[in-house]
């Protein structure tokens, strides 16, 4: 048996192919390792009452050409999770708008606010040059309307 | 040998384990397909350029106004003709209005003390019956 041929040709015993069974195993372990790992970058959700619409429509743009500007009930301004006086709102907006003028400005207000912190938003958004803006609201059925 | 009742079956007993990882593969490429994440909504608009200053004559013009109490006081162009009205109404003044004049703007003067909701609920009907020509703005006096 192992005399034949002088004993100089012995056969390895070894698998001469790398394993593939476990290949599953490690892609999953990959995948699960990106997915765990992986943060969205978004803003904070501040706690603010939508307002209701029925005409509400869906964004067809990219996250990244939105930018969100919250209105708290108290007139706060948020943008990036950073307050701003309403002053400040034209100067943090006009290099964002530069550096992407397909920026859509999404005004996400509680329903509550006086309407004139809005109208000062809007003539800061306007001197800033973002003219594209929405108004975030709630979908609203017209059943729940007519109870209300 | 082939003694009866002790027949041996040659069918395996386990559940086939190989193709696991393709079921959940399968799985996990069916929902990543299948997943949306909620859009941004709203009431789109476009504002008008700062410079931008056109006269329009009273007569295209359809004034809303927003009181603070929510109220919406409907006045056409140059008539001193007002009337109140439920904001759900807009959607049929608009219509009818548009269809007499295709040149109307609908100018929204809201109240500073008013809610933001009441100003949406004006915008809302508006944008219902489809308009386009929107002009925001704040009472003044």
């Amino acid at each position: 048996m192992g005399l034949k041929s002088g004993g100089l040709e012995r056969k390895s015993k070894a698998a001469t192919e790398i394993p593939s069974s476990s290949m599953a195993d490690i892609a999953f372990l990959l995948l699960i390792f990106f997915m765990v790992s992986t943060v969205f970058q978004s803003d904070k959700n501040r706690q603010i009452e939508w307002a209701n619409a029925e005409a509400t429509e869906k964004m067809d743009e990219k996250q990244k050409d939105i930018l969100n500007v919250w209105v708290e009930s108290n007139g706060a301004v948020y943008i990036n999770d950073l307050e701003r006086t309403m002053d400040e709102v034209s100067d943090v907006v006009y290099p964002v708008f530069v550096g992407n003028p397909s920026l859509k400005i999404s005004i996400r207000s509680d329903r509550n606010v006086a309407y004139n912190y809005i109208d000062q938003l809007q003539k800061e958004l306007v001197s800033a040059g973002a003219l594209k803006v929405v108004f975030a609201t709630e979908l609203e059925k017209s059943m729940t309307r007519q109870r209300r | 040998m082939a003694v009866l009742g002790n027949k041996k079956s040659k069918v395996s007993d386990e559940i086939p384990s190989s193709s696991m990882a393709d079921i959940a593969f399968l799985l996990l490429i069916f929902f990543l397909v299948t997943t949306t994440f909620p859009k941004d909504k709203g009431l789109s608009l476009v504002l008008p350029e700062e410079s931008e200053q056109i006269e329009v004559s009273q007569k295209n013009i359809l004034h809303i106004i927003v009181n603070p109490d929510g109220r919406v006081v409907v006045r056409y162009g140059d008539s001193p003709q007002e009337q109140t009205v439920p904001a759900d109404n807009l959607r049929s003044i608009w219509r009818q209005g548009v269809s007499e004049n295709p040149n109307l703007i609908a100018s929204v003067k809201t109240h500073p003390d008013a809610s933001y909701r009441f100003m949406i609920d004006v915008l809302d009907a508006l944008k219902a019956a489809g308009s386009n020509r929107i002009s925001l703005g704040l009472l003044e006096g």
